[in-house]
């Protein structure tokens, strides 16, 4: 009887073994052939069949799973003749992770990109050079995004990746995006110095003191206009340089007597509560106090009024944002691009059709429009003044992806002349001097490893008024020393000024 | 005396543990009531015991808008674990009695073969390669067990418990004609019956908690695995919420909500505290087995 039952349990496992390599060899099977095996439906395209894969970052919505089985499918189909299929992985894979797997093991697809991500591993070779594609098959690309965009994504004049959208990016982070509904309440119009953002601060405090003040631990582009006269740009957490001197000179930003000035405002600030206490150990809270609307200011950027009114104003229905320069004597300095840029891996097949897929995002405003809002009057409307309302919340190929500034739409909430400030942030914006660059760092790799543990370890605390400069920073700095500090720092600014020189 | 001495004990003990098993239920209790509260209350007042205005909105909107992917990544898990512990237990019991037979001559051989994983591997990458490009175990239901199969140190627990059945017994068997499968099955794991549920219920608990697997090898939603899928929400809230986002495009990315946060935590461990309750018998019995034999 037992023998029985034991054989009896064993033939069941075992089948069930079998059964279930036996379909996951034949799904292996399946998800390779395609590529081979599918043929030309479209009677139009006189191109070849491609197979394309795109990686998306963040969860896949139910209606972006219909759309890119349906619509999407069929269009890029008939447009480029091309099978295409989207994979989406958790965030924690961009830059790395899975990412980085996939493109050592040589797969073929294409996602999006960094600078210091595209600097990384077009040195593994891991990219595919896209130049040659650029006049055939990002036409239309060109002509809604400016020039500057792509320059950005060249390494030694190769164009390694091409921006994914157009979007005011000047002056990222140096104003202060206040609570406008807690200005108002407290009787203030405006903010334009420090001292009227501490006695914000102090106002809204007295009546709410629930809510902290600042939402971040960073505000040395924010507050730069107060501690500095001149006009600051972050090559990176360690250096910077100034945009309103003619020269190629960088600057060790600790090393700095700027520095030392802004240590002791964010002191300030931390002693006094407009940086909470729990943000030395708890960043990530900070988001969420500013999302829920427990915060008076952050950091902010052309669109974020916008971007992040939606979340804000589930908590606080009443929650207005609005941008503020706490002076306004310097030009904005624009990287010259959105900072995100699609890439290719460098065992695509068929690099060229991957391009003509970046180039049909952003070909026109109905294209646009479908694949950022989906389907007229079905996932969207527009009111006689093109105003969107969306009727899912499903994000589809995400609009922070994509936005063109050409081509964006926004909702009702959003008054005509935020669009239009909206849309002529960059004008009066410069190009920083350093636009371009991409630091090599094989020759320092062991230094920036060790700096970069110095920078989280001591300097940062002391950034962001945790710890006071007088007492911490003389051991941090010789720690920094240390750790390589100078030699990185000549071999920056000596691989700056060969690049400086061969541009001017 | 000694009494009332064992009585005192008893109630500090009691005490301790219950003031433990307290701490150990609160985030759990915060997750439930967080995940039945409205979504503009939490987000005002925080956490708290009982749920903040009562809702099942959120469970509505789980179920509504995901119901079909959930009770997919619950199948997908349960084969899984089914699946997957099964074949492991029979892989690793197999492997565990040919180091163990004696008279079998490389013996020392598979097991230093097995001990060598132990302390090297080829790392991610020659693993993401074989597992894809010779074995293509991407998007396929073994690639979310198989390589999990024989897990080295429960081999070595396996094989203890093997050696400490007398060699006598086998040479009986020998002796009655018995080859090595009817040894194996008949004899080594019926008394090895100790191990087994103890390795069975190690791999289990790996299979139904494991999210790199289906990370690594699965792209299509069909085998998503509810761990993954909670992992994917998971990651995607912290990495939003680092700021790192910041750098991609400086983009608010709105990050998903509190309360299908807490809702998809419950629909996770809901199984295993279910089940729980059940299978602590088995695990007690399983590790008293044979203690009081002599």
């Amino acid at each position: 009887m037992v023998k029985k039952r034991v054989w009896s349990a064993l033939f069941l496992a075992a089948l069930l073994l079998l059964s279930a390599c036996g379909t996951g060899s034949n799904n292996g099977k399946e998800s390779t052939s395609p590529a081979n095996g599918t043929n030309n439906e479209s009677a139009g395209s006189t191109l070849k069949p491609a197979k394309l894969k795109i990686v998306l970052y963040g969860d896949e919505s139910n209606r972006m799973k219909e759309l890119s089985k349906a619509e999407f499918k069929d269009l890029i189909k008939k447009e480029i003749n091309a099978d295409i299929e989207f994979q989406f992985l958790p965030w924690t894979e961009y830059g790395g992770g899975k990412t980085d797997l996939m493109l050592s093991t040589g797969e073929d697809f294409a996602t999006y990109t960094d600078t210091n991500y595209m600097v990384k591993s077009v040195a593994k070779g891991l990219y595919t050079d896209l130049t040659p594609f650029m006049d055939n098959a990002a036409g239309d690309m060109k002509k809604s995004i400016d020039d500057n965009s792509f320059t950005a994504f060249q390494l030694d004049g190769k164009q390694y990746a091409v921006p994914v959208g157009n979007k005011p990016n000047s002056g990222e982070f140096y104003s202060v995006l206040a609570r406008q509904d807690l200005l108002e309440e407290v009787g203030m119009t405006g903010i334009s110095s420090l001292a009227e953002l501490e006695a914000f601060y102090d106002k809204v405090h007295a009546k709410h003191p629930e809510l902290i003040g600042y939402a971040s631990t960073d505000a040395r582009k924010m507050l730069m206009y107060e501690y500095t006269d001149k006009n600051l740009f972050w090559q990176n957490d360690m250096l910077a340089i100034d945009e309103a001197a003619k020269d190629d000179k960088v600057i060790s930003w600790f090393e700095s007597e700027d520095f030392k000035a802004y240590a002791a405002i964010m002191r300030g600030w931390y002693q006094k509560g407009i940086i909470p206490k729990y943000a030395a150990t708890n960043l990530p809270q900070l988001q969420s106090d500013w999302n829920s609307g427990k915060a008076m200011f952050w950091a902010g950027t052309a669109a974020r009024p916008f971007e992040g009114a939606a979340s804000i104003t589930q908590a606080v229905p009443t929650a207005k944002l609005a941008n503020y320069f706490l002076s306004k004597d310097f030009p904005k300095i624009s990287r010259g691009t959105y900072s995100t840029a699609w890439f290719v891996s460098a065992n695509a097949a068929d690099p060229e059709r991957y391009v003509m897929f970046f180039n049909l995002l952003q070909k026109n405003q109905e294209l646009y429009d479908l694949f950022a809002y989906g389907i007229k009057d079905k996932d969207y409307t527009l009111d006689e003044n093109g105003r969107l309302t969306r009727n899912t919340t499903d994000a589809l190929i995400p609009d922070w992806l994509l936005m063109n500034k050409n081509f964006m739409r926004f909702d009702n909430t959003v008054p005509d002349d935020f669009i239009a400030q909206y849309k002529a942030w960059d004008d009066d914006a410069i190009i920083s001097k350093g636009a371009g660059f991409n630091f090599d760092n094989t020759p320092v790799k062991n230094e920036e490893t060790k700096i970069n543990g110095v920078f989280s370890e001591l300097l940062a605390p002391i950034a962001s008024g945790f710890l006071d400069y007088d007492t911490y920073f003389p051991k941090a700095l010789e720690k920094l020393k240390a750790a390589g500090f100078d030699k990185y720092m000549a071999e920056y600014q000596k691989q700056f000024s060969a690049w400086y020189a061969a541009k001017s | 005396m000694a009494n009332q001495e064992n009585r005192m004990l008893i109630v500090v003990f009691y005490a301790c543990i219950s003031l433990f098993a307290l701490i150990c239920l609160i985030p759990f209790v915060m997750a439930v009531s967080g995940s039945f509260s409205t979504e503009a209350r939490l987000a005002a007042e925080g956490y708290s015991f009982l749920p903040r205005g009562f809702s099942l909105d959120t469970y509505a909107f789980m179920f509504g808008s995901k119901a079909e992917q959930i009770l997919q990544a619950y199948l997908t898990s349960a084969i899984v674990t089914v699946l997957g512990t099964a074949s492991a237990v029979l892989v690793t019991t197999a492997y565990a009695y040919v180091i163990t037979v004696k008279g079998f001559r490389y013996r020392n051989f598979f097991a230093f073969m097995a001990y060598f994983t132990m302390l090297f591997s080829g790392g991610t990458l020659p693993w993401y390669i074989l597992a894809t490009k010779y074995y293509h175990l991407d998007n396929t239901l073994a690639g979310l067990f198989v390589p999990y199969l024989l897990n080295v140190f429960l081999m070595y627990l396996q094989a203890n418990y093997f050696k400490s059945i007398p060699h006598e017994i086998i040479e009986s068997a020998q002796i009655d004609g018995a080859g090595h499968i009817h040894i194996f099955f008949r004899i080594m794991l019926p008394l090895g019956q100790v191990g087994l549920v103890t390795i069975s219920l190690f791999y289990a608990l790996q299979f139904w908690n494991d999210f790199y697997l289906p990370l690594l090898l699965v792209s299509e939603e069909r085998l998503y695995t509810i761990q993954y899928m909670m992992y994917n929400m998971m990651a995607n809230i912290q990495y939003l919420a680092s700021g790192n986002s910041a750098q991609i495009g400086g983009a608010i990315i709105a990050p998903p909500l509190e309360t299908a946060k807490m809702a998809m935590t419950c629909l996770t461990v809901l199984p295993i505290a279910i089940l729980y309750p059940f299978l602590q018998r088995y695990f007690v019995r399983g590790i008293i087995v044979g203690s009081v034999k002599g």
